[in-house]
């Protein structure tokens, strides 16, 4: 074991030390003068590639927020096969795959299976759930192919987004219909991706309407546990959907999207009796249906005025032993964004939400109600102020909301972006933000697991049944944040970002034991010990997110980034009968990841991804290095042949643990090789 | 582990200054400052747009400037037998003399006004701003695939009197102007 790590760590270092020697030999010659262009024909100058950095950094330069932008180009280069997986590039993200088919994703801290300070929204479709303030991770997906960006803004959501966007938005936005035209039929397999297809097809109908179609199919291996055994965690879905955009008029343009999904995926979940064996572990599928429709309508009044209009329908349906979810969801949104004078822009806008549920309880997860309906009203408005024109801008804003568990909520922040020069700007901010309670705060009772009588650790000769109860008086989680970044363009080949914040919570979900007391329903006689939901909890955290884009030479480009964490939670504010959902060593301390896209030839590509995760002690999850690899033939213009290698460097290892009142061996991510083959026409 | 970073840290580093003077000009704007020189050779202005046979031709850039030092590559060369002259100018009231005119996309918001002043002119006009060809520019770049590529508005070039040689329109993306 100390052979591997340090094996491990001389891989990164090698890696680090080419990475810096390259980079300073090649800032003499990034100053070379460029071969001259006049010379060239037009048919010549119509061949030639741009691209530049800036174009993924054009969008991120102005932005007064850490946001990072995740291209299609960087997913496809990645080899990775899921919107999560994906999600490893951008700094200040936590990814780490619990079992094949679940992960715990959090933006600077806080990382668990439901971590709830993460919003996340597809074609600005919220997926985050309301039952366990979390998101689901294995029924988001699309094909990825078809993902212009996903955008990372860590730090709270500011005044766009909403409650629940604590710590970070992640915004995917698939690509308009009129650039995903014609066919494409995409499949492969392989050791961990048993065996996919894909298929797309894009059309036009009459001038200014397009759209397209696609459907999926993957099949998913289990992984296996620290003692080799195979986890029962395999799974497949089935996904399909459609997209139309239409160009009305001049200033008119309505859009229209739906999918519709299937997944079932393998669970080994345990359950608490109130009879031998006391405890039970099954291995169980859990099946997913869902799908929704959404319609967006812009017009655009002048170039710097235009109102947006969206509503969208969201159905899902879960089930699994123990627990039974069907929700429905409607949205309506409108947002306007208009100049009050030259150097003022305001944008504002009034949302509304109806969610409604209807949940299976069983003995182990029981929710009272069990049929719930909520109403959410917001509203937000926002005051961008170009007070020295292209060098500083404030912008002011705040969130205001009303939902069915606390009332009234206001999340104001305030904004600065200083732009001394058109290479460099500096940025800070102060936002408040909340975290709504969910479902599962308020209105549930979970029965953990059950002691047996007479026995060391229960010697009464009543079973003991430890449950978790809501609490309809929980509150929202509060943050206050101060965020301050820097951004450079050093080059036309190299820029930098670094972020970095100061994050106060209060009032962070708690959970205390009370005193233990006799139920008698549900049967048989049992000794009861509560542990009720609370806001107990105060904590701080403080980090850095650097994040580096080089293009090396035309033919090799280079990402880079760095994350440092820090979480405190002061041992004043815990008590000692408060357990702690989270605490200063279940996030990672540092991460690093590297990127290398290289065009070996102009029809070959060799794209390597690479990552460092520090330990999370508290779950006894070692840190880890690893390795991505993925070689790209295009044999002919509309035909790619890939071969993808994933965490190649170890032959298991595990990233997370959840955990269980039972001590189970960590599920262990697997090495993985597949085959792609992809036909465009 | 640490040999390693001793022998790196004694190979001598090459030349190159980390000072950042001027921002070196970004590929997009040689490649379009290429095809503003290569452009001139394909359109014939009419006799009464030049003083004589060896004056200027006036390429001017209303607006903010988005080439920066991609210009030098072109400035003052000869083309149809004629200098390249370069101006910049904020006002369209300013384009007398004008040949050539690139409207930078921060005149995006004029641009209907604009381009109706300049209806009657002989003044080949050349932007980067989508929409552009169809609102009545003549020419208009647009990026296809990375690459960037352009569209011509045939109609507007013959409003100008301009004539485009066949050798350009066949490359280009026709475009006719959208009736209002």
């Amino acid at each position: 074991m100390g052979k591997d790590v340090v094996f491990q760590r001389g891989v990164m270092m090698s890696f680090i030390w080419i990475l810096l020697l390259t980079f300073i030999a090649t800032l003499g010659w990034a100053y070379e003068n460029p071969t001259d262009l006049t010379e060239l024909a037009i048919e010549d100058l119509m061949k030639i590639e741009i691209t530049s950095v800036s174009k993924k950094q054009q969008k991120v330069f102005d932005a007064a927020a850490a946001i990072f932008v995740i291209t299609q180009e960087d997913i496809r280069r990645s080899g990775v096969t899921s919107i999560p997986e994906a999600l490893r590039m951008a700094p200040g993200v936590e990814v780490a795959h619990i079992s094949a088919n679940q992960w715990a994703i959090s933006i600077r801290g806080f990382n668990n299976l439901f971590a709830n300070k993460l919003l996340v929204l597809i074609d600005g479709r919220s997926v985050y759930s309301p039952l366990y303030s979390g998101v689901f991770w294995d029924i988001q997906d699309t094909l990825l192919e078809d993902i212009e960006r996903i955008e990372v803004i860590r730090g709270p959501g500011a005044t766009l987004w909403g409650a629940n966007a604590v710590n970070g938005v992640i915004n995917i936005i698939t690509k308009q219909a009129k650039d995903t035209q014609g066919g494409l039929v995409s499949f492969g397999g392989g050791t961990e991706e048993r065996g996919f297809g894909e298929v797309r097809y894009g059309g036009k109908i009459g001038e200014g309407t397009y759209y397209r179609a696609y459907a999926k199919y993957f099949d998913r291996d289990h992984f296996s546990d620290t003692f080799g055994q195979a986890t029962h965690d395999g799974w497949n879905a089935l996904r399909g959907g459609f997209r139309v955009d239409s160009q009305l008029s001049l200033q008119d343009s309505i859009t229209a999207q739906g999918d519709i999904y299937k997944t079932d995926s393998g669970l080994t979940s345990s359950f608490a009796l109130l009879y031998p064996p006391f405890t039970q572990s099954l291995n169980e599928e859990i099946h997913s249906v869902g799908g929704n429709i959404l319609g967006r309508w812009r017009h655009t009044f002048s170039n710097s005025s235009d109102m947006i209009l969206q509503m969208y329908y969201d159905w899902k349906e879960h089930q699994e032993l123990a627990h039974g979810e069907r929700r429905d969801t409607f949205d309506l949104d409108f947002q306007h964004k208009f100049p009050l004078v030259e150097w003022q822009e305001v944008v504002w806008g009034l949302g509304y939400r109806l969610v409604e549920d209807d949940i299976r309880n069983s003995f182990s997860v029981a929710f009272t109600p069990d049929h719930r309906t909520d109403h959410l009203f917001s509203g937000f408005v926002q005051d961008d102020l170009s007070l020295i024109k292209d060098r500083l801008r404030v912008t002011l804003g705040s969130k205001f909301e009303h939902n069915s568990y606390t009332g009234f909520e206001i999340q104001p922040n305030v904004r600065m972006l200083w732009t001394p020069g058109s290479r460099h700007s500096i940025w800070g901010a102060v936002s408040r933000a909340v975290r709504t309670p969910a479902r599962a705060d308020d209105d549930v009772r979970y029965n953990i697991s059950a002691l047996p009588p007479d026995t060391v650790t229960n010697p009464s000769s009543l079973p003991v049944l430890i449950s978790a109860f809501g609490n309809h008086y929980v509150e929202s989680e509060k943050l206050i944040a101060y965020e301050l970044g820097y951004r450079v363009q050093a080059t036309s080949r190299i820029t930098m970002d670094i972020a970095t914040f100061y994050n106060d919570y209060t009032h962070l979900r708690s959970s205390e034991t009370g005193m233990p007391r006799l139920e008698t329903s549900p049967g048989p006689l049992h000794l009861l010990v509560p542990i009720t939901l609370g806001n107990g909890l105060k904590a701080t955290t403080y980090g850095l997110e650097m994040a580096i884009d080089w293009r090396a030479l035309d033919w090799w480009r280079l990402q880079a980034s760095y994350t440092y964490l820090k979480v405190r939670v002061p041992s004043a504010s815990v008590m000692s009968s408060t357990f702690v959902e989270f605490g200063d060593e279940r996030d990672p301390r540092h991460q690093i990841g590297l990127w290398s896209w290289m065009d070996l030839r102009r029809d070959l590509e060799l794209n390597l991804s690479f990552r460092f995760v520090d330990k999370l002690p508290d779950l006894q999850v070692k840190s880890y290095v690893n390795l991505d690899a993925q070689l790209v033939w295009k044999p002919h213009k509309n035909l790619e042949l890939s071969i993808v290698g994933q965490n190649l460097l170890d032959h298991s290892h595990a990233e997370f643990r959840t955990e269980s009142f039972l001590p189970a061996p960590a599920i262990e991510v697997e090495r993985g090789v597949y085959g792609r083959m992809t036909w465009r026409f | 582990m640490l040999i390693m970073m001793f022998i790196s840290l004694s190979i001598p580093v090459g030349s190159g200054s980390i000072v950042i003077a001027n921002p070196p000009a970004s590929p997009e704007y040689l490649i379009k400052a290429a095809y503003l020189y290569n452009f001139t050779k394909f359109v014939e202005w009419p006799p009464e747009a030049f003083e004589d046979d060896f004056s200027p031709i006036n390429l001017f850039i209303l607006g903010a400037d988005p080439f920066g030092e991609a210009l030098d590559s072109i400035k003052n060369r000869t083309v149809q037998g004629r200098r390249l002259n370069i101006k910049y100018v904020n006002h369209i009231e300013e384009v007398s003399g004008c040949h050539i005119l690139f409207i930078s996309a921060s005149e995006k918001e004029n641009l209907r006004s604009i381009l109706r002043i300049l209806k009657n002119s002989t003044i080949l006009t050349i932007s980067e701003t989508e929409n552009f060809s169809k609102r009545g520019g003549i020419i208009n770049f647009i990026q296809v695939e990375n690459k960037i590529h352009f569209e011509i508005n045939p109609d507007a070039a013959q409003q100008g009197k301009l004539k485009i040689s066949s050798q350009l329109l066949r490359l280009a993306k026709i475009v006719s102007s959208e009736s209002r």
